[in-house]
């Protein structure tokens, strides 16, 4: 809601009606002399070299998966293998146009568009070039493998490794791309441009939005293509890419230096079914898929559909776009259509479709027609082809040899998963130069205010301050990020209502006076590709701080979650850092939709750091690390905390920089007799309940905030135990699930013989949430630590409960499944 | 509709009971006031009798099961009516439904107000010590199998303070033994039974061994070092004590073979009686005396009928040793490791064979009593002892133990010293011994058995024989000794 932007009701009650600007169908008309003095014929014939190499690739698979040999060479591959057979040229012509800087990412049938990509920069780059990114790459595992075989020359040799580290890769040896971890859904090889191809139908295209954010607000030159299945046009995070993409924001209120629109393109690969869905005319409705850049702006997205059957068609149109996104004029949407003469994969008997048609396609098959057209007008001799065709078919074959032979290719020790689902490596900068703002950070209001503020709660007597006096857990996530923006030339933020309005929380108020616009802007409600876009932003080298306002919204972004954010390190075996930050907000007094803790749900998603801080010092500090990591965090905030001063530092919160060390659970009280264990905003309940145990039965509790729930150092937990004898674990999580639950399981087993009775938990009950006024049915309050202590851990001589915690109604919530 | 037989409160201090052994089996019909079972504590043994008439329907526990006081232990209904799940009797009482319903069925609805009533919870209760909060803490207690549940904590504390876990009543959930607890009991002197924490709590102090009820172990054995090692229960209760292996003789003999596990309190007895033997010499003299002068001074007794008859031939054995002991102090002493503590009293420990094991009662300062004193005490020790109302105090301090096994026609045996007493004279059977005269002719004499074990590591071979020989030679001139004050100088 910026205030530059008046919503004039004159304006936008004016009858009228929308024009859609003509979407070309097919449109491509060069000739073939106008191709060959543009291109040469030298890159003429590599189009068909490169063609023929992904035709031998994947046939070679398909003979593998479906015979078990090829060419003589036995081998099992038991993995998956989504062949691209007849879509050839549709990879290939995008690549006659991309330069190395030029990005793609693809999807689960992508292993054409490595061999394109990857092809295409071996003939740009120089031999230099060439050898040293092959040289260092992975350690020379992969160049080694194949430097001893017979080769003509840097290029040829560079042609070997491309096959055999992509080979490898999907046979899920170590000196594959990714030392195996990705496989052939996932693999890609970065230094040529070619980024990570995703399982995940859709996956790439808010992650190509973020690469392209990525290149423009830190001034990077290329292009960034998303390819994906037309299929994909049916999920909800493609579309909610094309409208983070489309925002019109980019070329009205950024700055105009900055260049526009992120440079992306919507590539389309449309090969007309989606497994056996057939997306025009059964699963869809848009006939053709271009249409859909109608809906999007109104440029419609520059959308096109182009004949994929052509490589020389999506070459010029490549070509054309990449002008358009240049000008910062994108984002661009292209149908490109192609057909799939192989199956899905190769258990897919195609019941879906007819012979017929298949016959139909074969007839026009890219490869044989394109090697006629060179034939015929003599570019290309029969005997050159026909040479090109056994040099292709040697070089596979050599390349099968290499990677499924088990003493040339290992795989992977199970240690290297271990060792690259975090990248640790803490940086203060992820680019070189000043960060862009807008003033001095001594100047901002904000930083004005916070001076005035007490950062301790109590005066000098022990007096608590009033709020409005008090630096607030808000105050201190707003000094971590105001650090960071200007320390981090990279760093970035975006979200719902992250600018003018501060963020919905007002964390960020002040940050839109210190920064221009494209490293703090509002994104459309799209959660989805909020976090995907993050995950693109991040991969490609940036920091990006991601918010998705309330915890529950989380649901919104499952897939970047769950599936991106957290997998593409190791995937990418550790080629790839996720310098991620997405802060979620737990809520309170909203229902059941604005009021849930899932921190115990990306608990249980290998690959994510989850933090959650309760006092302003941990905020602060854990806010801090974050931000200086290279890893993917979930930072996880209260709304009951937002307000809350500093009870525990008397000192106050330092002014200064410091962090919060990793994984390290705070003790917020010691005690002798019982340990208290919270996550998030329930310490400050834990702690009323430690007053009451202290004031009625003596009884000194123990309470540490986890404040970590991944990684999470055990130790100081089990040493209260240990201590103490009892545990009692609360969350505003619910109980089932709760990852308070797995803490307690960890703590029976360190601390079993210390144990002086079960670990028990309190979290919400296993319902929705019902409104504020009814809050203490739902969220654990401090009668329902004591009641436990009471009913589970520790009888409270003369103690009357009055909340229902006993064995005999937990096992009766559980038979009901409430 | 069955009836419930609860555990009987005896006094206020008794919290639980021991069942001795079921009068009446499952399908038996019964009489109101039959007895159905008797059951014992620390201090007595009583019945229960059936509240009403009909037939016994089930019984909740077996012989030799420890029952929290106010439990059901059986349902007394209908031939072929079938017994009510525990605990859902219909009780007038409302504490063990009000239990049940906190534990087990909550609230309906699991309405937060509805809580209030069914979590009027029960543990607290162990603290209160009011009876309707009692009850609920006993029903809750562990789960219903008798079984004793204890922390690994409290476990762990309670082995290294050598506290007897088994015999206490958890204050944790569901009876569940807890730190506190161990940290109770440590408080109250080391106890293993209630009633024995509280009397140690009210300043008793007992070194008695093995002489809980059950023969079980109690504070005094394992205070001060003192052991269970007892030579009686070595001697006397092989497969008796806690495990309660042996079956009745009179009943059906069951030829299975069944499996003890040395758990708790025996492990404890076990281990020290091993203690007994390995950290001490143990060496064992035998020796016979003429029994004659004995026999006929029982004769003399015995036709003097009141009160004189009551003297038997044990009680003139306990009056010779106490007259010779104080000649012979090596053998009246006690020996910690580092030093020998020579006593110049006589408390003379004797052991008595009960129905729940050997138990050694002392007779203080035996060595000032007449023989008469000397007899009314062990008799008066024994009664208490069998009727269960024997005091730790009563058992504490011996500095010399005597056992006697010629009842059951033992002619030797090898006593087991009770630590930290030094010596411990077995008493056997009198046998007809020949004798060669001068004439060479031989005589029939009858003459009683003597085996003496001795710590070998403080007292030497020469003055167990020199005890031997004056005890031979003083039961042979009997009358002799009577007419001797027991005086050898010293205070009384």
């Amino acid at each position: 809601m910026p205030r530059s932007l008046t919503v004039d009701p004159k304006k936008v009650r004016k009858a009228g009606a929308v024009s859609v600007p003509e979407i070309p169908v097919n449109a491509y008309s060069r000739t073939l002399k106008q191709e060959q003095k543009r291109y040469g014929d030298d890159v003429l014939k590599r189009v068909y070299y490169d063609m023929l190499t992904i035709r031998e690739f994947e046939t070679m698979l398909n003979d593998i998966k479906t015979q078990g040999e090829y060419q003589g060479v036995a081998y099992d591959h038991k993995g998956p293998a989504h062949l691209s057979i007849g879509q050839e040229s549709a990879a290939v012509g995008m690549c006659v146009n991309l330069d190395i800087e030029d990005f793609i990412f693809g999807s689960h049938r992508s292993h054409g568009e490595i061999l394109a990509k990857c092809y295409a920069a071996v003939a740009r780059l120089d031999e230099k070039q060439l050898e040293s990114i092959m040289k260092s790459y992975l350690g020379g595992d992969t160049l080694k493998a194949v430097e001893g075989q017979s080769h003509d020359g840097v290029r040829d040799l560079a042609e070997n490794f491309v096959l055999y580290g992509t080979l490898a890769e999907i046979f899920g040896r170590m000196a594959g791309f990714n030392r195996g971890l990705g496989g052939s859904m996932h693999a890609f090889f970065a230094p040529f441009g070619s980024m990570p191809n995703n399982a995940l139908v859709g996956g790439s295209a808010d992650i190509t939005v973020g690469a392209a954010l990525f290149k423009r607000i830190n001034r990077k030159p290329g292009i960034c293509i998303a390819n994906i299945g037309d299929a994909s046009a049916g999920c909800g995070p493609v579309w909610e890419a094309m409208m983070l993409s489309a925002m019109e924001q980019y070329r009205t209120l950024w700055p105009k230096d900055v260049g526009g629109a992120p440079p992306m393109i919507f590539n389309f690969i449309n090969n007309f079914y989606g497994m056996g869905g057939q997306t025009a005319g059964e699963t869809m409705g848009f006939d053709i898929l271009a249409r859909l850049g109608a809906g999007v702006n109104p440029e419609a997205m520059h959308a096109e559909r182009v004949d994929g059957y052509n490589p020389l068609a999506v070459a010029d149109a490549i070509a054309r776009k990449r002008e358009i996104l240049e000008a910062g004029k994108g984002p661009v949407l292209l149908d490109t259509i192609t057909y799939r003469i192989s199956g899905h994969s190769p258990s897919d008997a195609s019941s879906y479709r007819t012979k017929e048609e298949i016959e139909l396609w074969r007839e026009v098959d890219p490869i044989v027609s394109y090697r006629a057209m060179l034939s015929e007008n003599g570019i290309a001799s029969d005997d050159e082809l026909n040479a090109m065709q056994d040099k292709v078919v040697a070089k596979v074959t050599q390349a099968l040899k290499l990677a499924s032979d088990l003493d040339v290719s290992p795989r992977p020790e199970a240690s290297v998963i271990e060792t690259t689902m975090f990248s640790n490596t803490p940086t203060d900068r992820f680019g070189e130069g000043e960060p862009e703002v807008l003033m001095p950070l001594s100047e901002n209001p904000r930083v004005e205010q916070l001076t005035r503020k007490a950062r301790y709660a109590f005066d000098e007597n022990g007096k608590e301050l009033s709020k409005m006096k008090v630096y607030a857990y808000r105050d201190a996530l707003f000094e971590a990020m105001i650090h960071r923006f200007y320390e981090d030339p990279t760093m970035a933020a975006w979200g719902e209502e992250n600018r003018d309005w501060g963020g919905a929380f007002a964390v960020y108020r002040g940050l839109t006076e210190a920064l221009p616009y494209h490293r703090l802007f509002n994104s459309s409600i799209s959660e989805g590709a909020i976090v995907g876009s993050g995950v693109g932003y991040a991969l490609c080298g940036g920091r990006a701080v991601v918010e998705l306002m309330y915890c529950d919204f989380m649901g919104r972004a499952g897939d970047e979650l769950f599936n991106q954010m957290a997998k593409w390190q190791s995937m990418s075996a550790g080629v790839l850092k996720m310098p991620l930050v997405v802060r979620v907000s737990v809520g309170s007094k909203y229902g059941a939709q604005h009021s849930q803790d899932w921190s115990s749900l990306v608990a249980h998603i290998p690959g994510l750091k989850v933090m959650f801080p309760a006092t302003p010092y941990d905020a602060k500090g854990m806010l801090n690390l974050a931000l200086r990591g290279s890893d993917p965090v979930v930072f996880f905030e209260s709304q009951r905390l937002y307000d809350i001063g500093e009870y525990f530092v008397k000192d106050g919160v330092p002014e200064g920089y410091y962090e919060v060390p990793e994984g390290e659970p705070d003790i917020k009280r010691a005690g002798s007799d019982l340990t208290i264990l919270t996550i998030g905003a329930t310490l400050y309940r834990a702690l009323e309940a430690a007053d009451e145990l202290q004031e009625k039965w003596g009884i000194q509790a123990e309470v540490i905030d986890a404040r970590f729930i991944n990684p999470l150092n055990l130790d100081p937990i089990v040493e209260s135990v240990r201590k103490t004898g009892k545990l009692v674990l609360a969350s505003d999580a619910c109980e089932r699930g709760s990852y308070l639950h797995t803490i307690a399981s960890q703590v029976n087993r360190l601390a079993f013989n210390y144990l002086d009775g079960p670990p028990a938990v309190v979290g919400s009950r296993n319902w929705i949430t019902p409104a504020y006024e009814m809050e203490d049915v739902f969220f654990p309050q401090k009668e329902w630590i004591i009641d436990t202590i009471h009913e589970a851990v520790l009888p409270l001589s003369g103690h009357t409960a009055t909340t229902v915690q006993t064995d005999g109604d937990y096992v009766r919530r559980y038979k009901a499944g409430v | 509709m069955a009836t419930e037989v609860l555990m009987p409160r005896q006094g206020q201090s008794v919290e639980s009971c021991i069942i001795v052994a079921w009068k009446k089996q499952v399908g038996d019909s019964v009489q109101e006031g039959d007895v159905l079972c008797e059951v014992e504590t620390d201090k007595a043994t009583f019945e229960v009798e059936s509240p009403v008439s009909g037939t016994l329907i089930s019984v909740l526990f077996e012989d030799g099961d420890e029952v929290p006081v106010l439990e059901q232990i059986a349902f007394v209904g209908q031939a072929g009516e079938e017994p009510p799940v525990s605990g859902a009797a219909g009780s007038a009482e409302a504490g063990p439904d009000a239990t049940k319903g906190s534990t087990d069925t909550p609230a309906a609805g699991a309405d937060p107000a509805a809580a209030e009533a069914a979590s009027e919870t029960s543990r607290a209760a162990a603290d209160t010590g009011a009876q309707a909060a009692a009850v609920a803490t006993r029903s809750g207690s562990g789960d219903g199998s008798g079984r004793v549940f204890i922390s690994p904590r409290a476990r762990d504390r309670a082995e290294r303070a050598g506290v007897p876990w088994q015999t206490l009543e958890g204050t944790g959930p569901g009876g569940r033994v807890i730190e506190r607890d161990i940290e109770a009991a440590i408080a109250a002197g080391t106890v293993a039974t209630r009633d024995a924490a509280e009397k140690l709590g009210a300043g008793a102090h007992a070194h008695a061994a093995g002489s809980g009820a059950g023969g079980r172990v109690t504070s005094a054995d394992l205070e001060a070092g003192a052991t269970v090692a007892d030579s009686t229960q070595e001697a006397g209760t092989a497969t008796g004590g806690d495990g309660s292996v042996e079956a009745d003789p009179g009943t059906t003999r069951d030829r299975s073979t069944i499996e003890t596990k040395l758990a708790g309190i025996r492990r404890k007895i076990a281990s020290r009686m091993l203690e007994s033997v390995q950290n001490s010499a143990q060496l064992t003299l035998h020796a016979t005396g003429d029994a004659r002068a004995l026999l006929a001074y029982r004769a003399r007794l015995k036709a003097a009928g009141v009160p004189y008859d009551g003297i038997s031939l044990n009680d003139m054995v306990l009056f010779a040793v106490s007259r010779l002991l104080p000649r012979h102090p090596a053998l009246n002493a006690t020996f910690d490791g580092a030093a020998i503590h020579t006593h110049g009293a006589v408390h003379l420990g004797m052991a008595v064979d009960t129905e729940r094991g050997l138990m050694v009662p002392v007779i203080r300062d035996a060595d000032l009593r007449p023989l008469a004193s000397i007899s009314a005490e062990a008799r008066r020790l024994a009664g208490a002892c069998r009727g269960g109302n024997i005091t730790a105090d009563e058992m504490a301090g011996g500095t010399f133990t005597i056992t006697n096994l010629g009842a059951m026609g033992i002619e030797m045996f090898t006593p087991v010293l009770n630590p930290p007493q030094v010596a411990i004279l077995g008493v056997c059977s009198i046998e007809a011994k020949p004798v060669l005269k001068k004439d060479g002719s031989v005589e029939h004499i009858p003459s009683m058995g003597f085996s003496l074990t001795i710590d070998h590591q403080v007292v030497d071979g020469a003055p167990a024989g020199r005890f031997l020989k004056d005890l031979s030679e003083s039961i042979a001139q009997f009358d002799l000794l009577l007419a001797d004050t027991g005086f050898t100088g010293g205070a009384s």
